[in-house]
């Protein structure tokens, strides 16, 4: 992918999620996105994190401090109950709408996304595409079409009393999307 | 209480309900921009191309997709059961959550089990069934029941739910928005994690794949189809699509035109069995059962007309886009699926007979034909209905006298207007009527009533000059002979309308004839479902303009005009040689203002008196949404020298409707209250429109209001400045 493409879409994409409440860091690499969560940690006072396994998630893992604060990366169903941070490494994001796309077919991935109060995402750079129907296309061009695929855009809401919009409903309150640049391992096209 | 009294009841209920109108009236308000906002940069035109054409396809093969669909979801390990009925689906999911010896079930939002009245079913078999949307539970709490499709509590104010979430946590809480959201998520978090069974509905079925689309934003549905090891899906046939492409334009829409977001939060798509942990701690994969149901869908679909209606893709924004939804909310509507298509569904799934009143409420401004992403025409569906109504059980005593015997009799018609001439003076007061006896008190509530004209256009028109100048031969153009269509408010009330199209057109160097076998344009007759009437009428008119041998037609009345132009092609559907007629006569029509505009180079070659001053302007219903014509009254305007003063919602309806009027008079009022507010807030001297229906109404409304505002006819203002 060309690289002034890419930077066009991660504007379009920041102004985007942030305009639905998401909030979008950028790093150069896996150790830097290890940071930013450490950052995100201490600033939200986290004590246990339930993570979803993958090359990236691993890599950002390493890279942070886990002195004060328990990571855990399997039983996932009994810790992401009163896991205060889900981690997970996303296949896609989408310029258009501030969108991010995975298949969600492991359990883990959507425990994650699902139970604690703050989801934080991590997405390689090279992995966004402009328009939502873009990525319905990219799953549709698989083999086999995946058992869940979970589009997330921003965090949970409601406006259900009285039309006044709520955040954090009964999935995250908080989605922190850290864009890599340099993630190492499998890249896309 | 009959089905009417009833309906009447409601209504007055929730006209009397101040936070009801209150937050129905800020969506409605909000919800036109920000539906408008998310569309920025999307042809709405041609997603509803797509979607028409996917969504159709789909209703016309809906068995063949049904089976596709079962084979593509059973191949990736679903189980697929076909309910006929809402009891078959009722039985299933008992007799599952039996086999199973499940109790505790947690549900994400669906219209479809709503429809079957699940929750209420399961809690008699005694399993504790759960709503987990937030409106869905607050309504399930107090045993309400949705009132619009996608915002199921808007009716609700935080102090009700604040009340109603105390007494199910037995504490004392505020009514704090955040706080009351934080408790739902505090409550429903212990049921979704103790569920043995999950039940969603789904928005999109695709056959090729056997996937379930399912769009939300609190993300209760992406926890009731992940934690739960049992995952039902209650899905309506009108929900398949054949190829998963077919997702595509309905993903576009749906959000955009349900809320005025570009995305939901959560788009989930599921396609067969995923792995879910069970009790004992092992992550296996989980049961999909997924019922297909039908209740009434594949009666639809064998209706011609009616199978249309399976195109729509559940986004209230019909609803939203109604002035008679906006005030009275869906619980008037006695049924889950409200609103317009809700009447519709309703006819189907609950029955014709309940439906019949329903339908009534439908005041004929069209505007939910513009909106709607499945591009279903609306309000032809809820004229058939009207007509198969009373085809059926026939209307009352007074109207069905008006409508079979007097109306399609013009001489018997216009002799009765001009008794009622007479008959109205004892009323009178000036050039309105300001009360009338009690029997017929629903006429002028909230507006007065202009009277009768002492010479109606009909007689004033034999005297009208033609033009002098150079004969048809020399200039084959200037001397076209244009037909002129009173219609009946410009005939009998406002003849001085008839007088101001005379003046403009003899000014262009036209000659206006006025076709004397005219009569009544027919809608009266097409809105209360009397077909044979309209026809009647449609064919009358037809000769009459025929035998004039006239280049053009054109009226004051964007409602007769789209009677010519429309209606009366539809009417002769099944007679090719006056299905011809008409559409020669439609290729014809033109209202007044489009005509004028478009031969006098939008007013400029009228050379108007330029006494310059403000106007505001009022889009009727018939004449924008319909008619689509909206610039050129305004280019007009602006060459009589006028500045425009754009009120704040100036497409939105007076609540004049006609004869709807008269049905509702509260409601109707009402609607006129909003109009008149939003009219007088632009500030200007003059109020310009195009209808003489809206101009009865809202002039009335004024009037009986003791405002001194002039309305006037675009072609009123024209003839002044010549």
């Amino acid at each position: 992918m060309a690289g002034s493409k890419q930077e066009q879409l991660f504007t379009k994409f920041k102004e985007q999620a942030e305009a639905i409440s998401a909030r979008v860091y950028r790093v150069h690499d896996s150790s830097a996105a290890g940071r930013q969560l450490e950052n995100i940690i201490k600033e939200l006072n986290i004590k246990k994190i339930a993570a979803a396994k993958s090359g990236l998630v691993a890599d950002c893992l390493k890279a942070l401090n886990t002195q004060d604060v328990a990571v855990h990366t399997s039983d996932l169903r009994r810790h992401a109950e009163d896991a205060e941070l889900g981690l997970s490494e996303v296949d896609m994001a989408i310029a258009e709408t501030g969108t991010l796309a995975q298949d969600s077919t492991a359990l883990d991935q959507r425990l994650v996304s699902t139970l604690p109060p703050v989801h934080v995402a991590l997405v390689r750079i090279d992995r966004q595409v402009d328009k939502f129907v873009d990525a319905v296309d990219y799953f549709n061009e698989q083999d086999l079409m995946p058992g869940y695929i979970a589009f997330i855009s921003g965090p949970s809401r409601t406006a259900d009393i009285e039309r006044v919009l709520t955040i954090g409903v009964h999935g995250p309150e908080q989605l922190h999307i850290i864009f890599v640049d340099q993630a190492g391992g499998e890249t896309c096209e | 209480m009959s089905d009417k009294q009833q309906i009447k009841h409601n209504i007055e209920k929730a006209l009397a309900n101040e936070n009801l109108r209150g937050a129905l009236g800020r969506f409605g308000n909000d919800y036109v921009g920000a539906r408008e906002r998310a569309y920025t940069g999307k042809d709405f035109e041609e997603l509803r191309d797509q979607i028409a054409a996917v969504k159709g396809d789909a209703a016309d093969r809906m068995e063949e997709l049904a089976g596709r669909f079962t084979e593509s979801a059973q191949a990736r390990g679903a189980k697929v059961f076909r309910a006929r009925t809402a009891q078959d689906a009722k039985d299933y999911i008992k007799n599952l959550a039996q086999e199973k010896g499940a109790t505790k079930i947690v549900k994400s939002k669906s219209m479809a089990t709503e429809e079957i009245h699940l929750n209420e079913y399961l809690g008699r078999q005694g399993l504790d069934s759960v709503e987990t949307d937030l409106g869905e539970w607050i309504l399930q709490l107090c045993g309400q029941k949705p009132s619009h499709m996608v915002m199921p509590a808007i009716h609700m104010t935080r102090d009700e739910v604040a009340d109603i979430f105390s007494k199910e946590t037995t504490q004392e809480l505020s009514a704090d928005i955040p706080q009351l959201v934080e408790l739902a998520r505090k409550q429903l978090r212990k049921k979704f994690l103790a569920a043995d069974i999950g039940i969603s509905g789904a928005n999109i079925a695709v056959a090729e794949t056997g996937t379930l689309v399912i769009v939300t934003n609190e993300g209760n549905a992406r926890l009731t189809t992940t934690l739960p090891p049992v995952h039902v899906a209650v899905v309506g046939l009108e929900k398949l699509v054949d190829e998963f492409d077919g997702v595509k334009p309905i993903i576009e829409a749906l959000p955009r035109s349900a809320t005025g977001q570009k995305i939901t939060s959560y788009v989930t798509m599921i396609t067969g069995p995923t792995p879910a942990a069970y009790p004992d701690g092992t992550v296996q994969e989980k049961e999909l059962h997924i019922i297909l149901l039908d209740n009434g869908r594949t009666e639809m679909q064998a209706d011609p007309v009616f199978k249309e209606a399976l195109q729509c893709i559940r986004c209230a924004s019909c609803l939203n886009v109604c002035p008679v939804f906006q005030l009275l909310g869906g619980h008037v509507y006695g049924h889950i699926y409200t609103g317009g298509i809700g009447t519709i569904l309703t006819a189907f799934f609950n029955g014709f007979q309940e439906a019949g009143e329903l339908q009534n409420l439908c005041l004929g401004c069209e505007r939910c034909k513009r909106f709607c992403p499945g591009k279903i025409d609306l309000p032809k569906l809820i004229r058939e209905l009207r007509s198969r109504v009373v085809e059926k059980g026939g209307l009352p005593g007074g109207q069905k006298f008006v409508l079979e015997k007097v109306l399609p009799n013009r001489k018997l018609f216009h002799r009765l207007i001009k008794a009622g001439q007479l008959g109205q003076k004892p009323f009178q007061k000036g050039a309105r009527i300001r009360h009338l006896p009690m029997f017929l008190a629903g006429l002028t509530e909230g507006r007065s009533l202009p009277v009768i004209a002492d010479k109606a256009f009909r007689d004033q028109a034999r005297n009208l000059s033609v033009p002098e100048g150079p004969s048809k031969e020399s200039t084959p153009d200037s001397k076209e002979k244009v037909g002129f269509f009173a219609g009946c408010l410009t005939d009998f009330v406002y003849p001085q309308l008839g007088q101001a199209a005379h003046k403009v057109l003899k000014h262009l160097n036209k000659e206006m004839v006025f076709p004397a076998g005219q009569t009544c344009c027919g809608v009266p007759a097409v809105l209360m479902g009397v077909r044979e009437s309209a026809v009647h009428l449609a064919q009358q008119n037809i000769e009459a303009f025929e035998q004039a041998g006239v280049d053009a037609v054109v009226t004051c009345c964007p409602s007769c005009a789209q009677a010519l132009k429309e209606r009366y092609m539809e009417l002769m559907e099944t007679d090719p040689a006056w299905h011809e007629r008409a559409k020669a006569l439609a290729g014809k029509v033109q209202h007044i203002t489009a005509y004028v505009a478009d031969k006098s180079g939008n007013g400029s070659s009228l050379r108007l008196k330029q006494t310059g001053g403000r106007v505001t302007y009022h889009d009727s219903c018939h004449m924008k949404g319909c008619l689509g014509i909206t610039e050129e009254p305004r280019q007009l305007l602006a060459a009589a020298g006028l500045e425009l003063a754009e009120m704040d919602g100036s497409d939105l309806c007076c609540g004049f409707g006609g004869s709807y009027s008269v049905k509702f008079p509260s409601i109707s009022s009402q609607i006129l209250d909003k109009k008149l507010h939003s009219m007088e807030a632009a500030n200007a001297p003059t109020v310009a429109l195009d209808c003489p229906g809206c101009k009865l109404q809202i002039s009335g409304g004024l009037d009986s209001r003791g405002k001194e505002l002039p309305v006037k006819h675009t072609v009123e203002i024209l003839a002044e400045k010549i």
